[in-house]
């Protein structure tokens, strides 16, 4: 993004809030700190792209995900990299599949109903207030009237069907699921976007998670972030934050960051950390702050993320158009359940390297068979899976002695599922295999997968149950936030990114309040 | 037949187009020859001046005319050597032409003839004087000069048809050419933007010319081009295309046979593609280096040389290529291994990516069965984590190893331009840097926009008059 003309402060001046990060988390924050007139600076320890640098190229797309090599370990190691990660100004909505849909009310409630999982110390009428602010703020696409929600309403036409979305659409319609077209934070109309420019329709890429030059697709690198730096917001890239400077009362009061291989100090009145659900906890735990709870980097939660794919008569070819143009909610509390919560269901469409390295790593394919599952790449049409995932204590992100590029301890990450995540797992396969073969699908393949990286500083009422308080605020140092995927009690259904931005703008207000 | 390659030859100083024709008829109709035309009079629209940008851009103009999305070759004699490396940069660079639009695709390797060198060309200071002497009132060469000139350049005689063509064709080069080379276009050091090119290259040169003869060769060019393979010539002189058309040809089939032929064939179509000002400068270029044929001689860079046909082994197994054509996939492997960044993560319990490959080759090395069935049940046992590679306490830690052996054999893989076409995939040629923003406009399955290639489905409704007018071009 332009970051000319943008205000700088000196590392001396003691600005009022620093940002650790400009993803779906530190992007929405910043803007409405800066917005109210407040002195901000946001690091990130990536660069800043320009639309150029996004490549068609997947081969060296990943240069915009976080590559500084992470440890998995558990039962089902989550594969980072390309899948779980951003970096850069934009941080993982560079990246993300702008798959929006809104958290489900019971969701939010999910212990209550069930006893197992967590609540969310957050009203649903509250958050639903701050979702509608970013669907304006970012664009928004999506079907009105919602099937799932009569009150909702969308500020554009949804984006055009491809072949998977028209496939699992007949595929529900045979089967009397309902289904419709996704809400997506891509614009089905061109739009000026406020201090960025003006965002062009209808190119319907199917490579957005390789960045998007068009800007069909929101980023916070081409909302939220050129509007802070019109309010007077720095932002800094290739700035990775690596300690927390504190007085003797034990308040924060700057920051260390290495940029070009140099420490540097920032003073700030007040820090929010929004480095991401792994970069969040290993920071706090390689500073040993914020953690009388002794929950940083506990209850690592992901979504369930499992793929089926149909194999057509017809050339399909998914990559063209919006990936994942068509959703169902039916599935996110299913009448024969024998578990708690539920997931939604998308149509999909995928890259072909991802596509090969799922056939390896999700379905164990090699030699003749996996040449010829390549082969019938351009006949198939998938479907995907997103699921709650139960918070555990087995799965958690600790500290190596293995040291980074910038000096820190390497995080190792493990994630196993529960019961409850495998029976979600094996109702949604056999409910997305059924669309398949309901649409016409000569045969049928699972992709099992993980996806998102949340919950390891949840949020609670209780300081001993989580890291921050239900505003983001940490629950040991008054002027120390989480803005990011840490702070998720629960997974949820829908995907975290629209919720986090929301979440953003709430953490935003209540630090503006006082 | 129809031809496989495409031979863009790009003659020397003092001769024209016409210099292809001993080697025409020395090819075999495989190959499509195709001569460019440096040598236009002055005053003509598309003469050229001498320097090497206004060469290559005349050069690169004739083989976007020429180019039929197919695998080409470049020929260069001489003068044209400097011009060939030129193009070659620009093409692996994944540049546009001089229509600033669309670039090319499909350079396979070179064939240089006593090529001049991306740097200065050596040459006596009194032998460019006389030269330029020669044009001095903007004439062009008389008989005496055009006759002193050719027998300065050769070892032996040619036979009469040969020489007075060579004659002729000296007698009505374009002074101004002539002079603009020995004056800019020689002198001019272009080492930096050409840099290294890892492109198969044979480079003859004669044992009897001097400044460019064979014994100076390798000086000039093995860090231009570290793949160069260099083939003196006894008894010849600088005029090799006349004085040994059969050996040139030799070279070219040579190349294709051994080196260009065993790699996989981007199809024409999508060469074209690929070519086009749809797809993006970066792609272009990355296509361009991945569908340069692999190196037979590939010193790893990660990996030991036992370790890497360990895993040449594997990736037969693992990710076996279709038909008979071949990518060195664990050449592919180790240099990614060898390069940074890592892919982000690696399983806990296992050593960072390159160490973790060489315990695990090493490894598996000391247990790899004879027999074909037998390594098939192996690997097969190692994938479902049914048996354990012994460097690893586990066998679960070991097939997870073994699943990113898998993953970074079939990324290679899956990243060439002939595999992407293979599967289908034109989604390359959209959401570029391309003059206007180019995305797709057809989504339904079976159907195609008129831009894509045509075994990707039916037309869809609104494509189909336009896809008309295209193949009626294409038909012209
Ligand atoms: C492949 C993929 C597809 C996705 N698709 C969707 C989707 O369709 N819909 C959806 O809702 N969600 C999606 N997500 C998830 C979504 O991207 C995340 O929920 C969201 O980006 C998380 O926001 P965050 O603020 O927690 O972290 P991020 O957006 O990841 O931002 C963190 C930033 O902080 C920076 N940072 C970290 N540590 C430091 C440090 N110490 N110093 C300086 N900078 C630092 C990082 O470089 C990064 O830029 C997807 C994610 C992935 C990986």
């Amino acid at each position: 993004m332009n970051l000319d003309g943008m205000k700088t402060y000196q590392d001396d001046d003691e600005v009022d809030v620093v940002v650790v990060g400009t993803g779906a988390g530190g992007g929405p924050l910043l803007a409405r700190l800066a917005a109210r007139g407040l002195r901000v600076v946001a690091f990130e320890a990536g660069p800043n792209f320009d639309s150029t640098d996004f490549t068609q190229d997947e081969l060296t797309a990943p240069r915009i995900n976080w590559l500084s090599e992470r440890i998995s370990g558990g039962d089902t190691p989550t594969a980072f990299g390309p899948n779980n990660s951003g970096m850069g100004v934009g941080g993982g909505t560079l990246h993300w599949g702008a798959f929006t849909p809104r958290p489900d009310p019971r969701d939010l409630t999910l212990r209550t109903e069930t006893g197992v999982g967590a609540d969310w110390p957050i009203a649903h009428a509250e958050l639903v207030r701050y979702l509608v602010e970013v669907e304006r703020d970012i664009g928004v696409s999506g079907p009105t009237p919602y099937p799932w929600d009569a009150e909702r309403t969308y500020l554009y036409e949804p984006v055009a069907r491809n072949a998977p979305a028209d496939l699992m659409a007949l595929g529900c319609e045979r089967l009397g699921v309902r289904a419709t077209d996704a809400p997506a934070a891509m614009i089905s109309r061109d739009r000026e976007q406020p201090h960025h420019g003006l965002r062009r329709a209808g190119f319907n890429l199917g490579s957005i998670h390789q960045g998007d030059r068009f800007g069909t697709k929101a980023s916070t690198a081409i909302t939220y972030l050129p509007a802070a730096v019109a309010d007077g917001a720095e932002i800094r890239p290739n700035s990775m934050v690596t300690g927390i400077e504190r007085d003797g009362s034990g308040r924060v009061t700057g920051v260390t960051y290495l940029a070009d291989g140099v420490e540097r100090r920032q003073r700030c009145a007040a820090l929010v950390l929004a480095g991401g659900g792994v970069e969040t906890p290993r920071l706090l735990l390689h500073t040993g702050l914020a953690n009388s709870s002794g929950l940083v980097g506990r209850n690592f939660l992901a979504h369930g993320a499992a793929q089926v794919w149909g194999r057509f008569d017809e050339q399909i070819r998914g990559y063209r158009g919006y990936p994942s143009a068509l959703i169902t909610e039916d599935f996110v509390r299913p009448q024969d359940a024998d578990f708690a919560g539920g997931y939604l269901v998308q149509s999909l469409g995928v890259m072909p390297i991802n596509f090969a390295t799922n056939l390896v790593r999700g379905a164990g394919l090699w030699g003749k068979e996996l040449m010829a599952a390549l082969d019938d790449y351009r006949f198939s049409a998938g479907v995907g899976m997103n699921g709650e995932f139960l918070p555990s204590e087995d799965n958690l992100l600790e500290l190596t002695d293995e040291l980074d590029e910038w000096g820190l301890p390497r995080a190792e990450i493990s994630l196993s599922p529960g019961e409850n995540e495998k029976a979600i797992e094996r109702h949604a396969i056999t409910r997305m295999t059924e669309m398949l073969e309901a649409a016409g699908a000569r045969s049928t393949r699972v992709v099992l997968r993980s996806a998102h990286t949340l919950g390891t500083c949840r949020m609670s009422i209780d300081p001993s149950d989580g890291v921050v308080d239900p505003d983001g605020r940490s629950h040991d140092i008054d002027n120390l936030w989480i803005c990011d995927n840490s702070t998720f009690p629960s997974s949820l259904s829908a995907n975290p990114g629209l919720t986090q931005m929301a979440l953003a703008l709430r953490t935003a207000d209540r630090m503006l309040a006082g | 037949m129809m031809p496989v390659c495409t031979v863009f030859f790009l003659p020397g100083l003092g001769l024209d187009a016409t210099a292809a024709a001993p080697l025409g008829e020395a090819l075999d109709d495989r190959f499509r020859l195709v001569p460019i035309e440096f040598a236009v009079p002055a005053g003509e629209p598309d003469a050229v001046d001498g320097s090497v940008d206004a060469l290559t851009r005349t050069a690169l103009a004739a083989i976007a005319r020429e180019a039929d999305g197919g695998p080409w070759i470049l020929l260069a004699h001489s003068m044209g050597g400097k011009i060939a490396a030129a193009i070659a940069a620009h093409v692996l660079a994944g540049r546009t032409g001089p229509d600033g639009e669309s670039g090319l695709f499909g350079l396979a390797g070179s064939v240089l003839l006593a090529p001049s060198p991306p740097s200065p060309e050596p040459m006596s200071e009194n032998r460019r004087v006389r030269m330029i002497g020669w044009v001095a009132d903007e004439s062009t060469l008389d008989e005496e000069q055009a006759q002193e000139f050719l027998s300065g350049n050769i070892a032996s005689s040619l036979s009469d048809a040969d020489s007075a063509s060579a004659l002729q064709q000296l007698s009505r080069f374009p002074p101004s050419l002539w002079r603009g080379w020995l004056e800019v276009g020689s002198r001019e050091d272009i080492s930096h933007e050409v840099g290294t090119l890892d492109l198969p290259v044979t480079v003859l040169a004669g044992d009897d010319d001097d400044d460019l003869g064979s014994t100076a060769q390798p000086a000039l060019l093995k860090d231009v081009y570290p793949r160069a393979h260099f083939v003196p010539l006894p008894s010849t002189g600088h005029l090799i295309a006349y004085e040994r058309p059969n050996e040139v040809a030799k070279a070219i089939v040579e190349l294709w046979d051994t080196v260009i032929e065993p790699a996989p064939q981007t199809p024409a179509e999508w060469g074209r593609l690929i070519a086009s000002s749809r797809t993006d400068v970066e792609v272009r270029s990355n296509f361009a280096e991945r569908a340069v044929p692999d190196d037979a001689t590939y010193a790893p860079l990660a990996l030991t040389e036992d370790q890497l046909a360990t895993l040449r082994r594997l990736a037969d197994l693992l990710v076996p290529q279709p038909g008979t054509a071949r990518i060195d996939l664990a050449a592919r492997v180790d240099a990614r291994l060898a390069g940074k960044p890592g892919d982000g993560w690696r399983p806990a319990g296992l050593p960072d990516d390159r160490v973790a490959y060489r315990l695990g080759l090493d490894a598996l090395a000391q247990t790899w069965p004879d027999s074909p069935a037998d390594q098939r049940v192996l690997v097969g046992r190692l994938v479902a984590g049914e048996e354990a590679v012994a460097a690893f306490p586990t066998a679960e830690l070991s097939r997870r190893w073994f699943e990113d052996v898998r993953v970074d054999l079939v990324q290679s893989w899956m990243a060439h331009p002939a595999s992407q076409a293979r599967i289908g995939y034109d989604g390359f040629a959209t959401g570029g840097t391309a003059p206007e923003p180019v995305g797709f406009s057809e989504l339904a399955a079976g159907r195609r926009e008129s831009w894509e290639p045509r075994e990707l489905g039916r037309l869809g409704d609104r494509h189909e008059n336009h896809d008309q007018e295209q193949h009626e071009r294409d038909d012209a």
